[in-house]
């Protein structure tokens, strides 16, 4: 696909182009100059009613068309660049791990927090790599820290720089992770990527809208919520100098996978954890990339310099 | 050891050439080359009309000179006529100065009407139509050279009508030669009143005194297509004009490329004197079997024409050698030529 005007590697190359209308010029000139040449002759009365008359336009068509070779091949020298569709996989599974403060305790080892980003990095591992992932920050206010992309070295970045932060909102949590899904590449159609949510969390919602509203959200995008269960009863962090007690709230996360569609696994058996891509569909999207178009202009070019050959043979008398 | 090359240089003089490209700058042949005169001498274009001249005879009287007849009254020619003769009467009537003509006696006159139009200004051999034309009126001149015939000659340009006064002997013969040699070139793309028609027309009428008259032309009219034999072309008319009186000789003289369409490639063609352009490819076999077909259709119907015009007619080639082919007109003409101009039925010989 060819971006119009398109940009330049290299625009000052363009000028060559100012040798187009030179040699338009050129070509005019000569052809007024020959209408003064050619050849006298006689008995011209009897010679334009016996001899068929010459078309010019396989000559202006030729010289035409070399221009047009010259043009597209101008282009091609500064190198332009046009977007292209490439084709890309757009089943996509957003990771929303829990960076509430809850995440630091230290029932699990070493931390709820390194057991979830270890759980989330095995899990990349494992991944196909033709799955795109994503990452989403469960706390007060969610973001999406990678937008979907193959490039597991970016999302073991990602998932290692998270940091803790306040508050819980998993219903937000969920909506953004839905959010993230629609990043992913588009399809030929707008309908949403196929995905998966696999949220990582010890579940104590503390802000924002209804984890089970947002559950029921991702069941009707067909989006399956698997969640992961993090710590236990006795879980405990200090924060400003006073324990605070922090349980898992697993009902809640249960509720939310089997509203969605989805499962709910202890941090047990995260072996089992292959389901949620082997559950989702594949599917093929296609995403523009900015891409220099040189070959495309080059290849215009030749064609019409192939074209302009064959009209200007085509022009001599004696075609076998 | 020289390798041969398998083609020969070109010629250092390349004749006319050159007017297939431009037109040419200056005659194409010097004045001495135009006839052989000693050569022509032996030879003798026979007169079969009777010319002018009540009390003396035929053509082979003995009496020279002009005679003392009145004849018609012409406009006065600056630098060509006599004062002495100048018709007051008529140029007090007409408020424009004329010259009575006397009738000189029973010697032949010639008049020779030259067509310098552009058309004429071309030829691929040695020398031009038009140089070829001059050619053949100084061979004819010279075969005529017989005590007080007297030759004249009008050059027709297409913007005017130059009269060459008729005057008798060699002399006269060479200053009228090389006053044609020198006409200035005409132009491409001159225009003006005079076509073949017309100035055969003005032959006719202007030049009253009976005797032969010499129309040299390709014969071809500028924009006339027609190929039938039966239509007749817009010269013809003038042409039986000139001959009820006359006894008139066509030459018309063409080039071979004319006759045979060239093998060029393709080519710009255009016309000296009509704004025909046109790219023609000329290595179309079949367009130049059609061309040399419709040429010779044409060529044919220029003689069909002249011939019911009652005029001799002789076609002289650029590329070959029009003294040789004079002659052997002339020869055959003194048994053809009784009958060739017998005049139209009711108009005495």
């Amino acid at each position: 696909m060819i971006e119009w005007p398109p940009t330049f590697v290299n625009p000052e190359r363009l000028w060559v182009l100012a040798l187009i209308p030179l040699m338009i010029a050129g070509y005019i000139f000569l052809v007024l100059r020959k209408k003064k040449t050619g050849m006298r002759f006689t008995n011209t009365s009897i010679l334009g009613r016996v001899v068929p008359k010459q078309s010019q336009w396989r000559r202006h068509l030729a010289v035409a068309l070399s221009l047009a070779a010259m043009f597209a091949l101008s282009f091609a020298w500064a190198r332009p660049n046009g977007i292209e569709m490439v084709p890309r996989e757009r089943a996509t599974v957003v990771l929303v791990i829990d960076v509430s403060q809850s995440m630091q305790a230290t029932d699990v080892k070493p931390s709820r927090l390194d057991a979830a980003k270890a759980a989330a990095l095995t899990f990349i591992k494992a991944l196909p790599s033709q799955y795109n992932v994503s990452l989403v920050s469960l706390a007060g206010n969610p973001s999406v820290r990678l937008p979907p992309t193959t490039d597991r070295v970016q999302a073991t970045q990602a998932i290692n720089g998270l940091k803790l932060q306040d508050s819980t909102s998993v219903g937000e949590a969920v909506y953004t992770a839905l959010a993230a899904l629609q990043l992913a590449p588009k399809g030929t159609d707008s309908s949403p990527a196929p995905g998966a949510v696999v949220l990582l969390s010890d579940g104590q919602n503390t802000a924002g809208r209804s984890p089970m509203q947002s559950a029921a959200e991702a069941k009707t995008q067909g989006v399956p919520i698997y969640t992961i269960a993090y710590g236990t009863d006795n879980g405990y962090v200090d924060l400003d100098g006073k324990r605070e007690r922090v349980p898992p709230d697993k009902e809640l996360l249960t509720n939310i996978a089997n509203t969605s569609g989805g499962q709910m696994y202890t941090a047990e058996d995260l072996g089992q954890l292959d389901k949620v891509y082997n559950n989702i569909r594949s599917e093929v999207g296609q995403t523009p990339v900015k891409k220099e178009t040189t070959a495309l202009w080059a290849g215009y070019g030749l064609a019409f310099a192939v074209v302009a050959a064959l009209a200007a043979v085509s022009l001599g008398a004696r075609w076998p | 050891m020289s390798v041969q090359p398998g083609f020969a240089p070109p010629p250092e003089d390349l004749g006319a050439v050159g007017s297939v490209l431009a037109e040419p700058k200056s005659a194409t042949i010097p004045l001495h080359k135009l006839a052989p005169e000693a050569a022509l001498r032996r030879l003798e274009l026979t007169i079969v009309r009777r010319l002018e001249g009540f009390l003396h005879g035929d053509h082979q009287g003995l009496l020279p000179g002009p005679g003392s007849e009145a004849n018609d009254a012409r406009a006065y020619v600056p630098g060509q006529d006599d004062v002495r003769k100048i018709d007051w009467a008529v140029t007090a009537r007409t408020t424009v100065p004329h010259v009575r003509d006397t009738i000189a006696d029973r010697e032949l006159e010639i008049w020779a009407l030259l067509d310098v139009t552009p058309s004429m200004n071309w030829g691929t051999e040695g020398v031009t139509k038009r140089d070829l034309g001059i050619a053949a009126i100084a061979t004819i001149g010279f075969l005529s050279q017989k005590m007080g015939d007297r030759f004249g000659g009008l050059i027709m340009r297409p913007d005017e009508i130059k009269r060459l006064p008729a005057q008798s002997g060699r002399t006269a013969l060479y200053g009228l030669l090389r006053r044609m040699l020198t006409e200035p070139i005409v132009s491409d793309h001159t225009t003006g009143p005079y076509t073949l028609a017309a100035g055969v027309q003005r032959l006719a009428r202007a030049e009253r005194r009976r005797g032969m008259r010499v129309v040299v032309s390709d014969f071809l009219t500028p924009g006339d297509f027609e190929l039938d034999a039966n239509v007749a072309p817009e010269w013809e008319r003038p042409m039986r004009e000139l001959a009820v009186r006359n006894q008139v000789l066509a030459v018309e003289v063409v080039d071979r490329h004319e006759v045979e369409f060239a093998d060029v490639g393709e080519l710009l063609i255009r016309d000296p004197e009509t704004d025909f352009e046109r790219y023609v490819n000329t290595s179309d076999e079949a367009a130049r079997e059609r061309m040399d077909a419709a040429t010779a259709a044409q060529r044919e119907r220029v003689r069909v024409a002249l011939r019911r015009a009652g005029a001799a007619h002789i076609q002289l080639r650029t590329d070959r050698d029009w003294v040789h082919d004079i002659a052997r007109f002339v020869l055959a003409y003194r048994r053809t030529a009784g009958m060739l101009h017998q005049p139209p039925a009711g108009v005495t010989k």
